[in-house]
């Protein structure tokens, strides 16, 4: 039986020991980076920015998938689920009267308990079998939310008390409470990547990866596969279902409709696209996963963006493997990286 | 009784689709132990060539032409084709979809990583579904049946109803297995492909066509599913998002029989099957939430017999 690891492939090719330090591109990226956020404030409508935020936030998503395929080297196809989980446990949290902080943390723990629950059984075989649970979950948890009307609203939804989502009023924001939410997504999401980025760098990091090349070589040096799986599972839905927390937070009406299986499939798309194993792969699937359906949008191309997703997965596997970042990255030091 | 009796029988119908298509995952699996993500989607598209083939005759629906009946009015002798001819006609296009994929797509990515394999088939998966959206849209249509499907068209059975299409669906299915086993047993491309089945290298070095013979295997997976997805949109209407929980069905079913077992394949989709049918009235579980029993017990397998029913448990050189 064939394991999804344990061959040798462009994904291996990320150094076994990552440089604590950055590359000179990484730095370059970073201010880019910085700059590109830090502009859309000043120019786009407060509505425009809110849908902004909510794209933003799922970057977090993005990244829960690449930690779990990208590093670990397992397929989730339903991280759809854990953004609606994180989701509707923060608007039931927040009724119970909770602080959003306690809330959020609380929804966050949740999702990766759940996360958990899932995988537990799949993760004891080798094999896809984690990509059929979670692709299995993705399809039933619609109608599963429909029929959970307590907590979820039904078929109609819920809304989501997001009145205490506003600035502090020493801050004199009142009347940009946008720009705001904006600003608290971005710091939630980078406190999320300062965690993973240590995460990856560390110990634990690089059991994760020789898990995802060799899990019989990563059991002789003692690394327990079984736990390094489970405890990726467990981060990165949490990741995901912080994702959801914010969505929630920005617009405090959620629904099954928002959590389709077509969902899980984009992000498993826009993760494979932008680049596994690497960070700056995050950024890339998430501009992709914001281009591709406004592109398509403006142009009146096609009725859905499923043909760019899907076309898109397919072509950057055969032409470059180690996704978008993968390509600055082969340039950057002068050599392809291409199998 | 009565009851119990009828929803065995519509078990068996669906779980003989199932079964199907967990038949064609399993060729797959076999022959080069990559789970094929997008095997739903390719016969969905057979599925709607059925429709369109057989269109406007066939096609009981909303009244909104079907896209490419204009087309294939004009440039298919014979159209609008009668039902047993359209699905022949579907069933030749996925096997022609099916070696189309095993030559231009997955051929190249050979010696690469499993990962990316399945990535190219998720990417198929998600491809293939925009494309049937594109074209057909996302209305529900029902397909003619081949077989006798009136009101009245059953045999009683204890108070209970069996009905033909069940039977037809069952036949077809038997026959399936039968031709696959005698290709398997009995042909020169069938030694080739229990070769490559039991060691890829070893074949290829005393000169089986690989090559060759994976296109052939992939073309009769794709045309086993384009089948099902004709036979299922008799009895269920077809839609763009029919062949994902299908293909769900069908994963659970080859995960509970066996990757790696086609015996395990037909048993797999039957238990599925009943599960489903027999789960609202006797476990008190809604409709609408039918995924979950077959879910859960995929995840049962998994917990207590990893490797299915019948699959043979992996020996993990290092």
């Amino acid at each position: 039986m064939t394991t999804i690891s344990n061959e040798q492939d462009a994904m291996a090719a990320s150094p076994a020991l990552p440089a604590a330090r950055m590359s000179r591109m990484s730095k370059i990226g970073l201010v880019v980076l910085a700059i590109t956020v830090a502009i859309p404030p000043f120019v786009v409508t407060p509505l425009e920015l809110t849908k902004l935020s909510r794209l933003v936030v799922l970057v977090l998503a993005v990244l829960g998938v690449n930690l779990l395929t990208g590093y670990t080297g397992l397929i989730s196809l339903g991280h759809g689920v854990f953004v609606g989980v994180g989701a509707f446990a923060m608007a039931n949290l927040i009724d119970q009267g909770m602080s959003l902080f306690l809330a959020g943390f609380l929804a966050t723990l949740f999702t990766g308990a759940v996360g958990l629950v899932l995988g537990l059984p799949a993760l004891r075989v080798r094999g896809l079998y984690l990509a059929l649970v979670t692709f299995g979950t993705a399809l039933a948890f619609p109608p599963l939310l429909r029929r959970l009307g307590t907590w979820t609203g039904g078929v109609t939804g819920r809304t989501v008390d997001n009145d205490a989502f506003v600035p502090p009023s020493l801050l004199g924001l009142d009347d940009d409470v946008h720009i705001w939410r904006y600003g608290v997504c971005l710091a939630v999401v980078a406190l999320w990547f300062v965690i993973i980025r240590n995460l990856v760098n560390s110990r634990m990091g690089r059991a994760l990866r020789t898990v995802r090349d060799n899990e019989a070589a990563a059991a002789t040096f003692g690394i327990s596969v079984r736990y390094a799986k489970a405890g990726a599972l467990a981060i990165s839905a949490a990741m995901t279902g912080t994702a959801g927390v914010l969505q929630s937070l920005l617009n405090p009406y959620v629904s099954h409709a928002d959590f389709d299986s077509f969902l899980s499939l984009r992000l498993y798309a826009a993760a494979v696209i932008g680049g596994l194993g690497t960070l700056a792969g995050v950024i890339f699937g998430v501009l992709a996963l914001i281009l591709i359906p406004t592109i398509n949008g403006a142009f009146e191309l096609l009725d859905s963006d499923a043909i760019v997703f899907g076309a898109g997965l397919i072509i950057m596997t055969f032409i470059a493997p180690t996704g978008i970042a993968g390509l600055f990255k082969g340039r950057d030091r002068g050599k392809s990286e291409s199998p | 009784m009565e009851l119990l009796v009828q929803r065995c029988f519509d078990g068996m119908f669906t779980g003989a689709i199932y079964a199907s298509l967990a038949l064609a995952i399993v060729m797959i699996y076999r022959s080069t132990g990559l789970l094929n993500f997008a095997q739903g989607e390719m016969g969905l598209m057979g599925g709607y060539v059925t429709l369109t083939l057989l269109s406007p005759t066939g096609a009981a629906g909303i009244g909104i032409p079907i896209a490419g009946t204009a087309f294939a009015s004009r440039w298919i002798p014979l159209h609008p084709w009668p039902a047993w001819a359209a699905i022949v006609g579907a069933v030749a296009f996925g096997a022609l979809l099916g070696a189309v994929v095993e030559r231009f797509i997955m051929r190249p990515l050979t010696g690469r990583s499993t990962l990316s394999q399945v990535n190219v088939t998720i990417g198929l998966l998600i491809l293939i579904n925009g494309i049937v959206f594109q074209i057909w849209g996302s209305f529900s249509r029902k397909v003619k049946s081949p077989f006798p499907n009136e009101a009245a068209d059953y045999v009683g059975i204890l108070g209970a109803r069996l009905r033909y299409t069940t039977v037809g669906v069952w036949a077809t299915l038997i026959v399936i297995i039968v031709l696959l086993t005698l290709l398997i047993q009995k042909t020169k491309t069938g030694l080739a492909f229990r070769a490559i089945t039991s060691n890829r290298e070893g074949a290829a070095l005393v000169g089986v066509p690989v090559n060759r013979t994976l296109t052939i295997g992939w073309a009769i997976a794709s045309a086993i599913g384009a089948l099902a997805a004709s036979l299922v949109g008799g009895a269920i209407t077809l839609s763009p998002v029919l062949m994902l929980n299908l293909l769900i069905y069908a994963l659970a079913a080859a995960t509970i029989g066996g990757l790696d077992s086609p015996r395990g394949a037909i048993a797999g989709g039957l238990i599925i099957g009943l599960t489903q049918s027999l789960s609202p009235p006797y476990l008190g579980i809604p409709t609408e939430l039918t995924l979950l029993p077959p879910l859960a017990a995929m995840v049962l397998a998994l917990a207590v017999r990893p490797h299915g029913l019948f699959g043979t448990v992996p020996v993990n050189r290092v």
